[in-house]
């Protein structure tokens, strides 16, 4: 019984951090309808600015950490205007645009290698970390704190979506993007905010990310797989079903290294992607067909 | 000293020659955006390295590297068969990571992170392919083939019908073609070569870790084949050399290994990157990517 309710902490606190990730994938997923793939090193690179603010700086951490977010939006914002917008000009396909997103994820990972070095670097901010006990399943305090805080943003991201006007015109684009334009809707400026505010989304991401584990240059890429993962399996359109498939996608990881060894983790991923690209490509709550026409 | 130099280069460029043409047959003729090329090389390199092992003859590993490599293409083509465009690439690279993690976790079979060491130098019948000029013409040789095959293929009436798949399928299935049969066979022939080229990677390193079969390496093939040019085997000949022998210019600069291996990255994914933006036809490109 422990081990159960063990394996759903982690779970839980695992789709917390994907849920974080595939949020901002899919916001902006749904307004450009592009696999934005270096979503990944967003993370990345907030992960080490934070680091340089804070560890390398000495900046006050919540400072660092405000910085950190406004620095993920801005990030994204200027990979939308300086390279994708641009790209987007010349009429590349969806397929160009994912292929340039790869080379871009591996551009930043090797920049980053490349300043910060290969070693993990951690930011050794909580040096004591208790653990609470509930039913013989350990959670630490920070962990709650990551749990805690990405519900919160989640379930505001979802009101905003929901209820906000930019939100429903967010929706509205996503919906049907030509209608949407013949309704006066300036579908670029909404990929620009989408662009920074699933960005800033990643950056937020990157602090729960840097005070929970390491950071290295690699980990973008494992995140983006994850995140993209969670999307697909709830839909990658929805914002509601992306953060649902990743909570899913952190359990099934979990729950599935109770019967295989533990360094399959990373392959259960992987098999479920495939499998719900194979069979259902709009995810659970996904809005539209997949399979592109 | 020099001389071997180059002849290890000239090495490299044969074998990911091989790669990208088989990678342009798949994503510049048929029109399959695939991006699961780098799996089939890795599984050409561990099923020869591993009978190598078992004291296999040489030939029998190289061609059973492709033939592996070419089953299982046909299973991810089957199982992938109403996917195209953006979403036939995910599901491709889907496939990728996943060959890549059995790779890493498989462990009683390919000793996971550890890799494979001491993998034999094909012989055949005595004769030892172990002089590096010999195994050049080994990798010339075959590379020539495959070069020769393919530019009779897409000269073909059978090309054509490849480049249909690519330009009309519904067009293609209207007049009574099977376009699932040609996009099989098409992905076949492509597995089969880069397992070959696996193979020959495997036994001229003779160490192999699931680290070259991932996503850093496919960037390279990638880059290789949108420079060269979608559908132009030509292309692909001339970007292979360039974009191998350019990062080269770092080893003169007189660098640390733990810059020169992000830096050779860095250039292969920026030039990706420029040329997408600048110029995305390549060299000698005949049709845009879909």
């Amino acid at each position: 019984m422990s081990i159960f309710l063990q394996l759903l902490i982690n779970g839980i606190i695992a789709g917390s951090i994907y849920a974080l990730v595939a949020a901002g994938f899919s916001m902006i997923y749904a307004t450009n309808r592009f696999i934005h793939f270096a979503h990944g090193t967003m993370v990345t690179a907030s992960a080490y600015f934070l680091y340089w603010l804070f560890v390398m700086l000495g900046v006050n951490f919540y400072l660092a950490s405000l910085l950190t977010i406004i620095f993920a939006g801005f990030l994204g914002w200027l990979t939308y205007v300086g390279f994708y917008k641009q790209l987007k000009k010349k009429k590349a396909s969806n397929a160009v645009l994912l292929i340039a997103s790869v080379g871009l994820l591996i551009l930043m990972e090797n920049l980053m290698l490349l300043i910060f070095g290969a070693d993990v670097k951690s930011l050794n901010l909580l040096e004591i970390n208790k653990g609470y006990e509930i039913g013989g399943a350990i959670i630490t305090g920070l962990q709650i704190v990551i749990v805690v805080s990405a519900l919160i943003l989640l379930a505001g991201l979802f009101l905003f979506v929901r209820y906000s006007k930019l939100g429903k015109t967010m929706r509205a684009v996503a919906d049907n993007p030509s209608l949407a334009n013949i309704l006066g809707i300036n579908s670029d400026k909404i990929a620009q905010i989408s662009f920074a505010l699933g960005s800033a989304i990643a950056g937020f991401a990157a602090i729960l990310i840097a005070l929970e584990q390491n950071i290295e240059p690699v980990m973008g890429l494992n995140l983006i797989i994850k995140g993209f993962t969670g999307a697909i399996i709830g839909g990658a359109t929805s914002l509601p079903g992306s953060i649902l498939g990743s909570y899913l996608l952190g359990l099934a990881e979990n729950f599935g290294i109770w019967y295989l060894p533990s360094g399959y983790k990373d392959a259960i991923a992987f098999v479920l992607l495939f499998i719900f690209l194979l069979i259902k490509p709009s995810g659970i709550l996904g809005i539209c067909k997949g399979v592109k026409e | 000293m020099f001389s071997a130099y180059i002849i290890h280069l000239l090495i490299i460029i044969g074998i990911f020659l091989i790669l990208a043409l088989s990678l342009n047959l798949t994503i510049g003729y048929t029109g399959l955006l695939n991006l699961a090329q780098i799996a089939f090389f890795g599984i050409g390199a561990y099923t020869s390295a591993l009978l190598a092992l078992q004291c296999w003859p040489w030939i029998f590993c190289f061609l059973l590297g492709g033939v592996l490599a070419s089953l299982l293409s046909f299973i991810l083509i089957f199982a992938t068969r109403k996917l195209k465009g953006d979403y036939l690439a995910i599901a491709t690279l889907g496939f990728a990571f996943v060959v890549y993690s059995i790779l890493l976790n498989w462990t009683d079979l390919t000793r996971g992170p550890l890799g494979i060491p001491g993998i034999p130098k094909p012989k055949i019948d005595g004769l030892i392919f172990w002089p590096v000029n010999i195994y050049l013409i080994l990798v010339i040789v075959v590379a020539a083939i495959i070069y020769f095959i393919l530019h009779r293929l897409i000269k073909s009436r059978y090309g054509r019908l490849l480049e249909g798949v690519r330009d009309n399928e519904i067009g293609l299935a209207i007049l009574g073609k099977n376009t699932f049969r040609l996009k099989y066979q098409s992905m076949m022939l492509a597995a089969f070569f880069a397992g070959l080229a696996g193979s020959l990677y495997a036994h001229y390193i003779t160490y192999i870790d699931p680290s070259t079969f991932y996503l850093e390496d496919l960037i390279l093939v990638l880059t290789i084949v949108i420079v060269g040019g979608l559908a132009s085997l030509r292309g692909t000949v001339l970007a292979s050399f360039i974009i191998i022998l350019i990062p080269e210019i770092l080893r003169f600069v007189d660098l640390p290994s733990s810059v020169l291996g992000p830096g050779r990255r860095i250039i292969y994914a920026l030039i990706l990157v420029l040329i997408l933006l600048f110029k995305p036809r390549g060299i000698d490109g005949k049709v845009d990517l879909e």
